[in-house]
């Protein structure tokens, strides 16, 4: 009877090693711009949610300036389209499949609105490909970052901006000396895990053709009907990227807390 | 009668939530002067602290008038002498009025140093080698000298509560506002904060205190304001207030916390 793994299966998938590398690079770079995208798009959404823009605030104010109490006049007011249009990008994109957000930008947008140049960039990596699913990603994990730098900021103890703001630092002064730099620290093993998760969720990009370490596996099982041994080595890539990856956060993380120490 | 600077003058101050079913601020007038050393008492849910918080805004009054620098603080803008609307600037005006919490607030990722120089040189742009000596001088006032660079975790309740004092010290406000600043403080460490404030009341400063020591009210307060359900029910010196109290509602307060 054959045993689970044949170890013979791993000389005979081993010409197609540099699939893998070239698999695991893609894999690489698809995740430090999706870190990237998703970084400076979640610091922008979030912004936009923290934004005091309340255009129809006037209908809220009487005649000598001050806030009416009630009417629909104060709820109108309070409305601000600038953070509704983050908050509402926010909850689409984590309510509906990465994969559906992945296809839909691959075939729909890029598809079908913006033409792509067809190149192969370092040797490998089809250009229109990859760059569909980098911005696919980046955006689905902005979406995610920016809710987790929202719920870091919430974890601050309302009365640090009462005190900020007591001695007269502006809402924009009291964010940034006071604020993140204690919401950063909190939310530091939040988005280290989001970063892992970006590496494996970068998986699912095999379905539009990207050629990461999940397409070598296809290629490899297309060429040799083997399975089991190139998945193994598969899973042993994604290991040696997402666990070092954790661990070097996790290391600046007790760097960084050691100001709350004795 | 001695002339009075009126620094602060609240009229009619509400704070009404749910559509005026429940007022946490039901009318309060009063004017609070250049040197006074108002202590306010009442009953847990009088609406104290909520008056206090109100002066700088940390609670927006949904009623009322607070004049503050002839300014009325309370109003998103106002019309100036030429007839121009302008914005009411609260960042500035909280730059005059210290605020002092029952839980401190420091900022405990800065250390004792950065926490005391931070506002005056960011926002008042004062040079960080002057802000510094001024910290030093006020750290020395207060006998923590030596704990310039440690962290708000390494302090007792104490001394937390003196630094946050000197903290708003820094931005040399014109008054100063206290919200039961010795109620989450060890029995031996309250003795220490109240010396503080002893110290500061005698140089001049304007103090409002809401507070339940009720020794301090007696001893280093001018007038003493007695509130009760969002009301301003009495007012006057220590000696009307607990001595000879007049309204029902203070008698039975002061029966129970004497």
């Amino acid at each position: 009877m054959d045993s689970f793994i044949q170890i013979e299966n791993f000389s005979k998938i081993s010409p197609y090693a540099s699939l893998f590398w070239q698999g695991m690079a893609v894999t690489i770079m698809l995740s430090l711009f999706t870190v990237a995208i998703g970084f400076v798009l979640a610091l922008i959404l979030s912004a936009m949610r923290m934004t005091k823009f309340y255009p129809l605030a006037f209908l809220g104010l009487d005649k000598d300036g001050h806030q009416k109490e009630k009417g629909i006049g104060v709820t109108i007011g309070k409305f601000n389209p600038i953070s509704f249009l983050a908050t509402a990008y926010v909850e689409i994109l984590r309510s509906t499949p990465v994969i559906v957000q992945v296809a839909i930008i691959y075939y729909g947008v890029f598809g079908a609105l913006i033409e792509l140049p067809n190149f192969t960039f370092l040797g490998f990596i089809k250009f229109e490909r990859f760059f569909p699913g980098v911005v696919a990603l980046g955006m689905n994990s902005g979406a995610y970052l920016c809710e987790i730098m929202r719920s870091g900021i919430q974890s601050i103890d309302g009365g640090q901006t009462e005190a900020a703001r007591s001695l007269g630092m502006s809402q924009f002064q009291n964010m940034k000396y006071i604020i993140l730099p204690q919401a950063i620290k909190n939310i530091l093993p939040a988005i280290a895990n989001e970063f892992v998760v970006i590496i494996k969720e970068s998986a699912i990009t095999y379905t539009i053709g990207v050629q990461d370490i999940m397409s070598a596996v296809n290629a490899v099982r297309g060429a040799t009907f083997i399975i089991i041994e190139p998945l193994l080595v598969a899973t042993a890539i994604y290991f040696c990227l997402c666990f070092p990856t954790s661990k070097v956060i996790a290391y600046f993380e007790r760097r960084m807390s050691r100001g709350d120490k004795r | 009668m001695e002339t009075r600077d009126k620094l602060i003058q609240i009229t009619n101050l509400e704070k009404h939530y749910n559509f005026g079913k429940i007022k946490a601020l039901d009318g309060v007038t009063v004017d609070i002067d250049k040197g006074d050393v108002m202590v306010v008492i009442g009953p847990s849910g009088s609406g104290k602290s909520t008056f206090l918080r109100s002066l700088n805004l940390l609670e927006e009054p949904t009623g009322g008038a607070i004049i503050f620098d002839n300014v009325d603080i309370t109003k998103k803008k106002y019309k100036d002498e030429n007839g121009k609307w302008v914005k009411v600037n609260m960042d500035l005006h909280r730059q005059k009025m210290g605020m002092v919490f029952q839980h401190f607030n420091l900022f405990p990722h800065k250390t004792i140093m950065e926490n005391m120089i931070l506002a005056p040189v960011k926002v008042k742009h004062m040079p960080e080698d002057v802000a510094k000596k001024k910290a030093y001088d006020l750290l020395g006032r207060v006998g923590l000298f030596d704990r310039a660079d440690a962290y708000p975790i390494q302090l007792s309740g104490g001394q937390k509560q003196r630094i946050a004092i000197v903290r708003a010290l820094m931005m040399e406000p014109e008054v100063m506002l206290f919200d039961e600043p010795t109620s989450a403080l060890d029995p031996e460490m309250v003795g220490e904060v109240l010396d503080v404030m002893k110290q500061l009341a005698d140089e001049g400063m304007t103090m409002v205190v809401v507070t339940h020591e009720m020794g301090f009210a007696r001893e280093v307060g001018n007038r003493v304001l007695f509130m009760a359900d969002g009301k301003l029910l009495e007012q006057g010196s220590p000696d009307e207030i607990f001595n000879h109290p007049n309204h029902l509602r203070l008698k039975e307060f002061l029966s129970k916390v004497l």
